[in-house]
């Protein structure tokens, strides 16, 4: 695998980590009751890059440790196995992202469970400092990766191939384009927008955002197998190099 | 004002009935209100009249449940205050 299709791959992994709605969901709740609680406007981006920074972090350490992983378990070379794994991991994700990522009801509540959902919204409604906000930014990745887990590992398997002086930027480009979605939301707060305005937005567009985060996961699915796993096959290789 | 001898019973009714609460009321309309920064005057002025209205409509009523009262406060809300009324009706299905 060449470094331009593998930094493509980690680009793309990265773009569909950050179609994920709960960490926005979170960021929301979290700012409209610092808001509501009448915390000042440096307390409330206190806690909302608290927030960022608990995601940023966690989305880190995940794909770190996988890439950690893989290259202890296959040294140099993946097995085309793992990749034919992701290909069916990611286009498993988009049609269940089709189906059920939404609950049909009204609002952008989201599949999880609503005891858990309960808990995470309890706790963004008692966050009062950047510590608290950190852990739930860290709670909101680890709660959302059972859909993060297929693009996390595309970009692992991606970064291993990478010579190590690109592996360090690479992981930095997945996870700065994963939190783009939570980060744009914190600006958007940040620079005096109302929640109303940014939820009603999510609601209203939340069917094409479906859409597009599941057709996103076919995509990546189908271009992974179109450049790693049936090249290596019609190659007879059952290691990419 | 004095407390209204109103029940209310709790969501799917797993807690114990509980008297009603103008000012717990009063207070999550005025934070629904300035959460989408409602200047703090306008904030106050709108969540006294959504409970002055809500208190009217209960008052007859030996029991209500709490989705009755968040139901008849969103009403009302709308009337005062759209983006209030929205924050306050969806923060439950915000996630």
């Amino acid at each position: 695998m060449d470094t331009v299709t593998a930094l493509a791959i980690i680009a793309l992994a990265g773009l569909m980590h950050a179609t994920f709605q709960l960490s926005i969901s979170m960021v929301t709740l979290l700012s409209s009751h610092s808001i509501g609680k009448k915390h000042s406007g440096a307390q409330t981006t206190r806690l909302t890059l608290g927030f960022l920074g608990g995601t940023v972090t966690m989305t880190m350490l995940v794909v770190s440790f996988l890439t950690a992983v893989l290259s202890s378990l296959f040294r140099a070379y993946i097995p085309l196995a793992v990749w034919a794994v992701v290909c069916g991991l990611l286009i498993g994700l988009g049609i269940a992202i089709w189906v059920f990522y939404y609950r049909r009801q009204a609002g952008t509540a989201l599949w999880i469970p609503r005891s858990m959902a309960r808990f995470l919204s309890t706790r963004a409604k008692s966050a009062t400092s950047a510590s608290e906000s950190f852990s739930l930014g860290l709670t909101s990745v680890i709660a959302e990766l059972i859909f993060m887990i297929a693009p996390a590992l595309a970009a692992a398997c991606s970064l291993s191939y990478l010579p190590h002086r690109w592996q360090l930027p690479a992981l930095f480009l997945y996870t700065l384009i994963a939190s783009l979605g939570a980060g744009i939301v914190v600006v958007l707060i940040g620079s005096g927008h109302k929640i109303s305005d940014i939820q009603r937005w999510r609601e209203q567009n939340k069917h094409f955002l479906q859409f597009i985060a599941g057709s996103g996961f076919l995509v990546l699915g189908a271009f992974i197998y179109a450049n790693v796993v049936a090249l290596a096959a019609v190659a007879g290789n059952v290691t990419l190099k | 004002m004095s407390q209204l001898a109103v029940d209310v019973v709790k969501r799917n009714g797993k807690r114990a009935p509980e008297r009603f609460d103008h000012n717990k009321l009063r207070r999550s309309i005025h934070a629904a209100c300035l959460s989408v920064r409602s200047p703090e005057g306008q904030a106050a002025e709108t969540a006294q009249k959504v409970c002055d209205a809500v208190i009217i409509w209960c008052t007859d009523k030996p029991e209500i449940t709490s989705a009755d009262i968040r139901h008849q406060a969103s009403r009302t809300l709308k009337r005062f205050h759209p983006d209030a009324a929205y924050i306050y009706q969806h923060h439950k299905v915000i996630m």
